[in-house]
């Protein structure tokens, strides 16, 4: 069978997340004000973008499936949906630990926290429902409509702190604030990187879906032989 | 600035030991079924035989 993640893959994404920590740790100049915790902002902020892509790219792959009912559409779905659940975990984990030290609590109940913490409870609630729901095709509609309502929720998740009060910073990508040159020339490195990962995690997940797949139709050939 | 290295330090490790822990789940995850699948092949073509 066909490996998950080509070597070469895996080892240009290896390089690249590498080369993003010896740029965050080594060569972006630190923040003037919050100092050497900023660096969180770096992972923080690329693992919030790789989330919402992935989500994206889960409810459109969700959106193909109800459209053509092709299952290798219903495992990219579910593919992008868990790995984007561990990389939107990620990114809450980290603006915890980055807002103890600047705000002075790790979580507050502001609009763009508690919309971020509801995405990740959706994709949450997804996974749960994948797992309690037996019959393949009627799992693989009921995940895709789930999906697709995830999916709609990250431009409310994004646009959050400009829609409401918040404590959250404003958005640096299309948010109208400055940069330090090298300081964005690292958060799209590390974004690069991230989605790098993000793309090897998926192929390695939509690999098991495949088997789980095969395992299915092979258990069906041996009751139907016995 | 020392203080906050503590924190930079956490949340670095804590990202990193998500993925890999997770990685690590997948890598579990697909050799076990790898295993189940070559099992059922097996049945399937001594069934096959026998008929």
């Amino acid at each position: 069978m066909r490996e998950s993640i080509p070597k070469p893959l895996a080892g240009a994404t290896l390089l690249t997340i590498l080369a993003s920590m010896y740029l965050i740790f080594n060569w972006v100049p630190t923040e003037a004000s919050m100092g050497i915790v900023q660096r969180i902002f770096y992972i923080h902020v690329s693992s919030a973008a790789v989330a919402f892509a992935g989500f994206i790219l889960g409810g459109c792959a969700a959106i193909g499936y109800l459209a053509n009912r092709i299952g290798s559409r219903d495992d990219l779905s579910v593919a992008c949906n868990e790995v984007g659940l561990l990389f939107a975990c990620v990114n809450l984990i980290t603006g915890s630990l980055w807002a103890k030290p600047v705000w002075g609590v790790y979580w507050a109940w502001d609009a763009r926290l508690t919309a971020m913490l509801l995405l990740a409870l959706i994709y949450a609630a997804y996974l749960i429902l994948r797992q309690s729901i037996t019959e393949p095709g009627q799992r693989a509609v009921v995940c895709a409509v789930v999906s697709i309502f995830g999916m709609v929720d990250v431009p409310i998740v994004y646009m959050a702190n400009r829609w409401w009060r918040t404590q959250h910073p404003a958005p640096v990508i299309g948010g109208g604030g400055s940069l330090d040159p090298r300081m964005a020339f690292v958060l799209f490195f590390t974004m690069f990187s991230l989605a790098m990962l993000f793309w090897c995690l998926v192929r390695k997940r939509r690999r098991l879906e495949s088997l789980r797949r095969n395992i299915d139709g092979l258990r069906r050939e041996v009751q139907a032989l016995a | 600035m020392e203080e906050n290295l503590k924190w930079l330090w956490a949340a670095f490790s804590i990202a990193w030991a998500l993925h890999i822990g997770y990685l690590g789940l997948l890598s579990g995850r697909t050799r076990k079924l790898e295993r189940q699948l070559e099992d059922l092949r097996i049945q399937l073509s001594e069934q096959a035989s026998d008929q």
